[in-house]
C-alpha cells in the first residue's frame, strides 16, 4: 500500500499547486537554514582525524612561577617551554612525539618570473608526518640525521609546490626561505584538515585559516634562532639573547604525543607527573600544579574551536524550522480540509482510519521530499554564499554526505511532523456526513 | 443478510436528544432487492448508515451476514465493509482526480488483491456498466448517468454481497434515473441483494418489498411487490 499512498502523494502534488509549492518551499527554507548552519557547526566540530584522535595527546605542564598564583588555581597557559618541549622530544615516551612552532617568512627560487613569495610554515620534527598521517605527492619527510643536525631541508605544501614547481616534482630542488639555502625533500599530496588541528595555535587565521606552506626540522629554526610566529607568554624575566629566551621560562612550543592504544593515556600521565616532580628538584615548576593531556577532540574543545556564537546561530536556526513547520501545519490543515468528501468515499469503501492516517502521512512525506530536494538547492547556494564571504568560512562551508543525507531526513522529518495534526484531523472525519453533504 | 433488532440511534447534544431510530427492526433476505421510503428526517439516511457501518448505534442488535457489529473495532468494521458492502450514493461521491480505472480500484486496493485480479475486477466491472472504453477518463468528462454507472462499477468490483444505494437516481433525469434503476435490477437478478432509500414512488415499487419508516420507525405501511421472489421470512416486525 506504501506505493499506493506514495504514487497519491505524488499525484496530489498537482492539487492545489500553489498550496502545494508554499508548503515545499516553506520546508526548503527552514531546511536550508537548519542545514547549512548545521553543515558550518559539523564541519567545525567534525573529528579530523577519527583514526587516532584518541591516541594523540597535547602534553601541558605547568612551568610558571609562584608569584602572582593561588594553589589550585587553573593553568591558562596552552604552550610549553624550549626546556619542556626538548626535554619531551628525548623522552621516548609514545610512539610518535613533536614540537612544532610557526615560521614566517619569503620563499625565492631561481625563477625570476616568481619574485618573492610570502610564505607561513612550520618547524617541527619528522615524526609530524607520520603521526597526522599526512600524505605525500612526491619524496618523503626529513631524516632522522637531519632532525638531530638540523639540515637544510623542506617539504613544501602542494599549492605552494605548484606555485614554486608548477606540476614537476620539486624534490631536490633548491629554494631560498628565511635567508637561508633550503633542499626540498617532499612535497604534501592534498592536506586540508578542518579544523587544522595538529598546528591549532598559529598566525595563519586560527583553526580554520591558511594551512601552512614549508614544513622545516624544528632543531634547523631553533640554530637559525626563529621564534614562533604566534602567541609567545613569559610570566618571569628571561637572561638576554636567544640563548636567554630558550633557557626561560616562556611558554612558546606546540607538543603532539602519540601513544600505540588509548589506554597508553594513563602511562602517559604518569610519565608527565614523574617528569614534574624531577623538575621541581631542579628547581623548577614549584607550582607542581596538575599536569595535562588533552586528545585531539579534548584540545580543540579547550582552545573553543566551535565558538558559542556557532551553537547560538544553530540553534535559531532550528527555531526558525520550528517557525516554518508550525507554518506548514497550517497549510496542510488547508490542503487536507478539502479531503473530507474524498476521505469520507475511501472510509465507506473499506479504509480504516489507520489507512487513511498512512494514506495523508506519506503525502505529507512527499511534499518533505520535495521540500528537501528545494531545501538541499537552497543549501548548496547559502554555502556558497557564506564560502564567499572569508577564507575562514570557504573551508568550512562544504556539504559532506552525511549533511546531504541529513537534508533530506531533516525535510522528511519535519514534514511529516507537520502532517501529523492535519493527518489525524482527516482521520476525524465522519464519512457519513461528508457522504450525504457531497 | 441483515437482521437488525430493537434497534436505536440517539443524536445527544448539551441541549436535545434526537431519536433517530427506535425499536427498529429490519429483516433482510440474501437476494431481496428492498426499497425504503420515507418522509424527510424519518430517519432512512441513519438506518443506511448503520446499515452500512458508518455509523454506530446505541441498543439492540445488529447481524451483517451472520456477523454480529456491535462492539467491532474500527479495522473489522472497515474490513467488514470493504468485503460483504458496496455503496451507491445519491451525490456519485467519485474521486475527481482519479481516473475512472483508478476511481474503481479503490476499495480493491484496501482488500488487498493482486495487481492482475484488480485488472480484470476493474475491466469487468466497468463493462457490465458499460463504460470498458472510457476507463482512462475523468469523472468531470462523464454525464451525470454515466458517473452513477461507474460509482455501481466500483460498488460491484469487490463483489458485495449487499449493495447499499442512497437516492441513487436523485441527481439524474427520468431517462437516466430509468437506465440506472435497470442496472441495479440486472445486479439484483445475479444474487445481489441491495437495499436503496428513495424518495421517487415510481421506483420504490419496482423493488421486490418496500419498507416506509417514519418516525425512526417501520411503519406498517409495508408494500409486496407482485415480482417478489422471496416467498418466505419476509415478515417486517413493527416496533
Amino acid at each position: 500500500m506504501f506505493q499506493y499512498y506514495f504514487n497519491l502523494g505524488v499525484r496530489n502534488l498537482r492539487r492545489n499547486p500553489v498550496l502545494t509549492t508554499l508548503m515545499a518551499l516553506t520546508l526548503a527554507i527552514g531546511v536550508a537554514a537548519s542545514i547549512s548552519t548545521l553543515t558550518i557547526l559539523h564541519m567545525m566540530s567534525g573529528d579530523p582525524i577519527p583514526e587516532k584522535s584518541d591516541r594523540l595527546f597535547v602534553p601541558l605542564v605547568d612551568a610558571g612561577p609562584l608569584d602572582r598564583y593561588t594553589p589550585g588555581q587553573e593553568p591558562n597557559d596552552d604552550q610549553i617551554t624550549y626546556t619542556d618541549a626538548v626535554n619531551f622530544l628525548q623522552s621516548g615516551q609514545g610512539v610518535h612525539r613533536t614540537a612544532l612552532f610557526g615560521v614566517d617568512g619569503s620563499v625565492e627560487t631561481q625563477r625570476a618570473d616568481l619574485g618573492v613569495i610570502a610564505a607561513i610554515g612550520v618547524a617541527t620534527t619528522a615524526d609530524f608526518f607520520p603521526m597526522f598521517n599526512v600524505p605525500f605527492l612526491h619524496g618523503a619527510a626529513w631524516s632522522n640525521a637531519d632532525d638531530q643536525n638540523g639540515g637544510n631541508v623542506v617539504v613544501l605544501s602542494r599549492p605552494m609546490g605548484e606555485k614554486l614547481f608548477g606540476k614537476d616534482d620539486p624534490v631536490g630542488k633548491r629554494i631560498r626561505f628565511l635567508g637561508a639555502d633550503f633542499q626540498v625533500v617532499g612535497e604534501l599530496d592534498t592536506w586540508e584538515p578542518v579544523p587544522r588541528f595538529a598546528h591549532l595555535m598559529n598566525a595563519g587565521g586560527g583553526a580554520f585559516g591558511q594551512i601552512d606552506d614549508i614544513y622545516m626540522p624544528f632543531r634547523t629554526a631553533i640554530r637559525m634562532q626563529e621564534r614562533n610566529d604566534g602567541k609567545t607568554s613569559c610570566e618571569s624575566r628571561n637572561d638576554p639573547g636567544y640563548d636567554g629566551f630558550l633557557a626561560s621560562e616562556c611558554t612558546w612550543l606546540q607538543f603532539w604525543f602519540e601513544t600505540k592504544s588509548a589506554s597508553d593515556r594513563s602511562q602517559l600521565q604518569s610519565y608527565l607527573d614523574a617528569y614534574s616532580h624531577e623538575q621541581l628538584k631542579l628547581n623548577r615548576m614549584p607550582r607542581q600544579n596538575t599536569n595535562r593531556l588533552f586528545n585531539v577532540n579534548e584540545w580543540m574543545s579547550r582552545l573553543h574551536v566551535v565558538s558559542n556564537d556557532n551553537r547560538v546561530s544553530t540553534v535559531l536556526a532550528f527555531a526558525f524550522l520550528l517557525l516554518c513547520l508550525v507554518n506548514t501545519i497550517g497549510l496542510l490543515l488547508a490542503k487536507f480540509s478539502v479531503r473530507a468528501g474524498e476521505v469520507g468515499v475511501r472510509r465507506a469503501l473499506g479504509a480504516s482510519r489507520a489507512e487513511i492516517f498512512k494514506q495523508f502521512l506519506t503525502e505529507s512525506a512527499v511534499v518533505g521530499l520535495v521540500g528537501g530536494v528545494l531545501g538541499l538547492l537552497l543549501s548548496l547556494g547559502a554555502l556558497y554564499l557564506i564560502g564567499k564571504q572569508s577564507t575562514r568560512f570557504e573551508v568550512l562551508a562544504h556539504m559532506d554526505w552525511q549533511m546531504l543525507g541529513l537534508t533530506f531526513v531533516l525535510a522528511l522529518l519535519a514534514s511529516i511532523l507537520a502532517g501529523l495534526l492535519p493527518t489525524w484531523r482527516a482521520c476525524q472525519v465522519l464519512p457519513a456526513l461528508q457522504l450525504k453533504s457531497q | 443478510m441483515l437482521q437488525m433488532k430493537n434497534l436505536s440511534k440517539v443524536y445527544r447534544t448539551h441541549m436535545i436528544e434526537t431519536h433517530a431510530l427506535r425499536g427498529f427492526d429490519m429483516h433482510v433476505k440474501q437476494g431481496e432487492f428492498v426499497t425504503v421510503t420515507g418522509p424527510s428526517g424519518s430517519g432512512k439516511t441513519t438506518f443506511l448508515n448503520i446499515a452500512g457501518l458508518l455509523e454506530e448505534f446505541n441498543d439492540g442488535e445488529f447481524l451483517l451476514d451472520g456477523v454480529d457489529v456491535k462492539g467491532l473495532n474500527d479495522n473489522a468494521r472497515s474490513r467488514l465493509r470493504n468485503e460483504k458492502l458496496g455503496f451507491i450514493f445519491q451525490g456519485f461521491n467519485l474521486i475527481p482526480d482519479l481516473n475512472l480505472f483508478d476511481n474503481v480500484d479503490v476499495p480493491l486496493r484496501y482488500r488487498g488483491f493482486s495487481k492482475a485480479e484488480r485488472r480484470e475486477r476493474i475491466e469487468q466491472a466497468l463493462a457490465q456498466v458499460g463504460l470498458a472504453s472510457r476507463m482512462r477518463h475523468y469523472p468531470a468528462e462523464l454525464s451525470g448517468g454515466q458517473q452513477q454507472r461507474v460509482a455501481i462499477a466500483r460498488a460491484l468490483a469487490g463483489s458485495p454481497k449487499l449493495l447499499l444505494a442512497d437516492e441513487p437516481t436523485g441527481n439524474l433525469d427520468t431517462q437516466m434515473a430509468r437506465g440506472v434503476m435497470d442496472l441495479l435490477e440486472v445486479i439484483n437478478a445475479s444474487g445481489t441483494t441491495i437495499l436503496m432509500v428513495t424518495h421517487d414512488p415510481e421506483l420504490a415499487v419496482r423493488a421486490q418489498r418496500n419498507v416506509h419508516i417514519i418516525d425512526g420507525q417501520v411503519s406498517d405501511l409495508v408494500r409486496k411487490m407482485p415480482s417478489l421472489r422471496v416467498t418466505d421470512g419476509d415478515q417486517i416486525a413493527v416496533a
